[in-house]
């Protein structure tokens, strides 16, 4: 890319550099239903104002359609999880009163009338609409949890998008012929920066809420010919149990993932794999703060170098903090700080500096390594957790009790509660509706004593500590039992 | 000779739910209990309860109890 180039493209909104793709096309894998960008281009029937609309993505080509109509105008949009708990998703509404809202799971909302908007799709309208002041830099809104129905949103902006896009297309081998699936939600993070990226760039954007498990994913990536292939650890986990780097995919070059390192094996494996085919493998390191990537570790390195997160993107860098060992980010992808009502859409902050929560190590070389989390944040399934969240919601679903969540090895979400009569069941039951995990994610443990610190707060160093190390035993034992 | 009571109980043990809310018409993604990380919860409690084990390919055509009974009839186990 020229550097004269370069300098106008970071001048230029998100849509009007999506919109100079003029290759750009979109196909819906479960309709077949193809869409040049064009045909989507002011598609909608909405009026132009900047108030909040909410999203609810499933990743379908009408919930694409409709994202990129209302931000192409004056609107924020929240790009939120379609599976979101009903009554979450009603809490929500009530605290940020959207203007328009897409739910196609939904038949009525209160205080909103549907409304037939193009021939195919149809949003929700609210009756009265009430503008609040919204600061003119903020355009999109993520939850920094995409499942237990917090409040609390990142607020980012047009410029932080770009920014950010720009940096991941000066690694990233995007080319102008791709098809690219988005097999991440868009309403990660993540996933939205595979979006925009390609959008930039790309030929065809699959939109799919397809997974590995299902043979339609395996029958499109044939039929389309998927360029490229996303997810968390998790995902290549599935990918290996499926023989997928045993034989070559002619069509797939390259790799991209977030969410965490992969464990030993599967990384040799699937550098194994790169070298026998010849394809790239980029890891990263990302956060919605960030408005998407922060690092990223060159293919070339994956195999010796495959627990880094690597070096700073373009225009990024990265500090340690010396007496914390906290991973401090500066860049332009930065976010403006957090919403947790629609008061708070009144500021965005313009900061560079972003306290990541990470703790990290600078290597030798200069690769940089994440060594845990300061935050009270786990990852399940890629699934970013709060456990602070998590331990008010179970307080207040069970009755008001005390709740103490931690990680347990990394897999699981520990619940200890205090109440002996307490089922498992109960707890699970929570824990499967409100953020959708597994009843296998949850270990719970009675305690008929909390351990306190001297201050009397809850001592989560000595209860990890303590649960941590019996269920390494444990599972130890289990290994040399069989 | 196997029966779908004791199919939906391998179900049940899988996804930690009551043996009563599986039901044949039951399909994958149709419950939040049935998704990517517990349908290998599922395979693995089959290939255990029926001591069988079930290819890949198959795995993706389990989206369905009725599917999941097929392809166990397709690996010797038969369920009435």
């Amino acid at each position: 890319m020229l550097k004269s180039n370069n300098s106008k493209e970071e001048t230029m909104g998100l849509y009007d550099l999506i919109q100079k793709n003029k290759k750009l096309n979109f196909i819906d894998a479960k309709t077949k239903v193809v869409k040049t960008f064009a045909d989507l281009h002011e598609s909608l029937d909405i009026e132009d104002l900047r108030a909040v609309v909410f999203i609810y993505n499933d990743n379908q080509l009408p919930a694409i359609e409709t994202f990129l109509n209302f931000y192409q105008k004056k609107y924020t949009v929240a790009l939120l999880n379609a599976g979101l708990h009903p009554a979450f998703k009603q809490n929500l509404e009530k605290e940020y009163r959207p203007a328009y809202i897409f739910d196609p799971s939904r038949t009525e909302v209160e205080e909103y009338e549907l409304k037939q908007v193009s021939a195919a799709i149809s949003v929700f309208k609210r009756k009265e609409i009430r503008l609040s002041p919204i600061h003119g830099d903020i355009k999109l809104l993520m939850s920094t949890s995409g499942t237990t129905g917090s409040p609390k949103f990142v607020k980012i902006s047009d410029h932080n998008l770009v920014q950010n896009a720009l940096s991941i297309m000066e690694y990233m081998p995007i080319m102008e012929h791709d098809v690219v699936p988005l097999n991440v939600p868009i309403n990660f993070v993540y996933g939205f920066s595979i979006f925009t990226t390609n959008c930039i760039k790309a030929n065809t954007i699959v939109c799919t809420d397809r997974d590995v498990l299902q043979k339609e994913f395996w029958s499109d990536l044939a039929e389309y010919g998927f360029s490229t292939l996303s997810g968390v650890p998790y995902f290549y986990e599935l990918l290996h149990r499926f023989g997928f780097f045993k034989k070559d995919t002619p069509s797939v070059r390259y790799f991209t993932h977030t969410g965490g390192m992969m464990n030993k094996e599967l990384a040799s494996i699937i550098s194994d794999y790169t070298q026998i085919y010849d394809k790239q493998f980029f890891a990263q390191y990302g956060q919605t703060e960030a408005s998407g990537r922060m690092a990223f570790l060159p293919p070339k390195d994956f195999q010796t170098k495959g627990t880094s997160i690597g070096f700073p993107v373009k225009n990024g860098r990265f500090e340690i903090d010396e007496d914390t060992k906290e991973l401090i980010y500066y860049g332009p992808n930065v976010s403006g700080g957090y919403a947790n009502n629609i008061f708070d859409l009144q500021h965005y902050e313009h900061t560079d500096k972003l306290y990541t929560g990470d703790l990290a190590e600078k290597d030798e070389f200069g690769y940089y390594h994440i060594k845990g989390r300061i935050k009270r944040i786990i990852k399940l399934f890629g699934v970013r957790l709060n456990l602070d969240e998590v331990e008010v919601l179970l307080k207040n679903e069970l009755g008001g009790q005390t709740f103490i969540c931690i990680s347990v090895q990394d897999k699981y979400l520990g619940v200890i509660h205090q109440d002996a009569a307490l089922l498992r069941e109960t707890i699970t039951q929570v824990i499967k509706e409100k953020l959708g995990l597994h009843a296998s994610s949850v270990k719970n443990y009675y305690f008929d004593q909390v351990p306190l610190t001297v201050n009397g707060k809850v001592d989560y160093p000595a209860i990890n500590k303590h649960i941590n190390e019996n269920e390494n035993s444990f599972a130890a034992a289990k290994t040399v039992l069989g | 000779m196997s029966t779908t009571q004791e199919l939906h109980q391998v179900f049940a043990t899988a996804f930690e739910i009551p043996v009563e809310s599986i039901t044949a018409d039951l399909e994958y993604q149709g419950i939040v209990e049935w998704d990517s990380m517990s349908h290998l919860l599922l395979v693995d409690e089959l290939e255990k309860f029926y001591n069988v084990s079930i290819p890949m390919e198959d795995i993706l055509e389990m989206g369905s109890v009725d599917k999941i009974k097929a392809i166990l009839k397709k690996n010797g186990v038969e369920i009435q």
